[in-house]
């Protein structure tokens, strides 16, 4: 029974088709590209969302006087 | 009846080449199955990574510890296809190429690694070249998730993103390609041997951390203006134990991973320098080495659960290197010395150096990981390695560890020096005493939980509460903790 199963004749329709074409193809070297790019925006986008929320809250912390210098200190220690 | 189906069977039997032709596909779908599956194991590594760190942090800041972790598999990952692979598969002879011949087993493989090439995509005529890039892959994330919990509850996820990114997809991948392929000019030359990678992977993820600590800073108020270290309570420990033994089964993986079976083509296991092995051979050192481990952690740091543990996966990191080679009795020793080393390294870096490592990555990974290769050199000296069958040799080995040590340090303290310049490698000093968590997705981490005090334990054993000794050191620095690393009056 599995003998009959067509899988070369298949494969091959299918190996002609892969999405945007086969390697070295245009379409693999457009989508390589594209996706590089925004690996790279990725990278540009943590920093940028990460550095907004910390610079948010650490204004609003000192502006809240949660950190004030303590009026008495536990000691010689930093 | 029977006597006049024989011809008929004869007629449908295959021929020769045919079952050349069947066995060779099973042999590569084997192969495949095999990769997928230590992939598969492999993950638990990362499972494991993040449950160790997370239950290591303060409740301020589990999430942003683990978020570092989760987040390793998204840069690291594309950064490994896009060129990480490339340097394994093009930089094996070094770089600019030293022109000495260097046999290359797999030719051709340069450029199946590009990614553009027909084998980093679907193709019906190759079942390996996906699962074995995929194997990689996870050894790059583990060099990540083995800087990481170094850095915990002050570095910015952002820095750690772009460190881990050259960690893992180019510092670990160009040492592996010189010192853990088949072609490598270390091996092909020098007959370097570090068969389940201790220095490749291990040493060189410590190193880079070490690195990058030196420019990151203790976490404010780790250490007392005498330079003596305070100690930070994780707030589950249980959570970083259970992490450990999950990391230790991924290892089962890790260590399957390291191998190369494809048996029409080999009579059986390889290791990755082409040196014959078995599965079998190497089990056996990993789970003798954990025992060892386990019992020279357990001894060295009298007791004590963490580095207990951490013990294990140092005598695991010792005998790593020679684990095609060593005897299950000379690894229980070995491992021994491993976990024992791993304890009073921590113990160095963290009251000697000044160097906050919180988990004490640089000692477990870094050091033992040196260590495991040194121990070739001197207990496996002569073995054949390699396609060459290059005699492994302790100048041999010391000259693999003279080349990665640079190779993995110099790029990690450069980069994270220039992120310090630019303010992007440590969140301001505000929202580390408040906690990473709140800045970063504004909730805390356990509601239903009523929050304790949280309490720092004094170099003289005290306990105490956290907050007004967190706040004077944040004041006594004005507020830029800039507390010196390895500088200052001892006692």
């Amino acid at each position: 029974m599995f003998d009959a199963f067509p899988y070369d004749e298949w494969g091959e329709d299918v190996a002609d088709f892969w999405t945007f074409g086969g390697h070295n193809s245009t379409g693999t070297w457009i989508l390589t590209v594209l996706g590089f790019t925004v690996m790279l925006v990725a990278f540009w986008g943590f920093f940028i969302l990460e550095n907004r929320k910390l610079a948010h809250q650490a204004d609003r912390l000192k502006a809240s006087g949660a950190l004030d210098r303590p009026s008495t200190t536990t000691g010689p220690e930093a | 009846m029977i006597s006049s189906l024989i011809p008929t069977w004869l007629a449908q039997s295959p021929t020769i080449e045919e079952l050349d032709s069947k066995l060779a596909l099973d042999t590569q779908i084997l192969t495949e199955t095999f990769y997928f599956w230590t992939v598969v194991i492999m993950w638990l590594i990362h499972v494991g990574f993040m449950a160790y760190e997370a239950g290591a942090a303060r409740r301020k800041n589990i999430m942003s510890t683990a978020m570092k972790n989760i987040l390793t598999i998204a840069v690291v990952t594309p950064t490994f296809y896009y060129f990480g692979w490339y340097i394994y598969g093009c930089f094996q002879e070094g770089w600019p190429k030293s022109g000495h011949a260097s046999p290359d087993a797999f030719e051709g493989f340069c450029g199946a690694t590009a990614p553009w090439s027909a084998q980093m995509g679907p193709n019906l005529q190759d079942h390996v070249s996906a699962v074995f890039f995929l194997a990689f892959l996870l050894f790059s994330w583990t060099t990540g998730s083995i800087m990481s919990g170094a850095l915990i509850e002050r570095v910015r996820l952002s820095a750690y993103l772009v460190l881990t990114a050259v960690l893992g997809s180019v510092v670990w991948i160009l040492d592996a390609a010189w010192g853990w392929s088949s072609g490598g000019w270390l091996t092909t030359r020098y007959g370097f041997h570090d068969a389940i990678a201790s220095l490749v992977v291990h040493g060189v993820a410590g190193a880079f951390a070490f690195g990058v600590l030196l420019n990151l800073g203790p976490r404010i108020g780790k250490y007392t203006t005498d330079g003596l270290a305070r100690t930070f309570r994780g707030h589950n420990t249980h959570l970083t134990l259970m992490g450990l033994m999950l990391i230790f089964t991924g290892f089962y993986g890790f260590y399957a991973a390291c191998l190369v079976i494809q048996s029409t083509i080999f009579p059986g296991w390889l290791n990755i320098y082409g040196s014959p092995t078995t599965l079998g051979a190497i089990a056996f050192v990993i789970t003798i080495g954990f025992a060892g481990g386990f019992t020279g952690g357990w001894f060295a740091s009298k007791g004590d659960p963490f580095w207990t543990l951490s013990g294990g996966l140092a005598g695991v990191i010792a005998v790593s290197a020679g684990a095609d080679v060593y005897h299950p009795s000379l690894a229980y020793l070995l491992s021994i010395s491993g976990g024992m080393l791993a304890v009073w390294a921590g113990g160095y870096i963290e009251k000697k150096l000044r160097v906050d490592d919180a988990v004490g990555a640089v000692a477990v990974h870094g050091v033992c990981g040196f260590y495991g290769v040194l121990l070739v050199g001197i207990f496996a000296g002569g073995y054949p390695t390699g396609i060459n069958n290059v005699p492994t040799s302790f100048g041999g080995q010391l000259m693999g560890m003279m080349a990665f040590l640079p190779l993995a340090f110099l790029p990690g303290y450069a980069i994270s020096w220039i992120l310090k310049k630019m303010n992007l490698l440590r969140v301001p000093a505000e929202v580390e005493l408040e906690g990473l968590d709140l800045a970063e997705f504004g909730q805390d981490f356990y509601p239903e939980f009523e929050r304790v005090p949280e309490i720092i334990i004094e170099p003289d054993g005290r306990e105490v509460e956290s907050a007004p000794v967190l706040l004077d050191a944040y004041w006594q620095t004005n507020g830029t903790p800039k507390t010196p690393v390895g500088v200052g009056e001892r006692s």
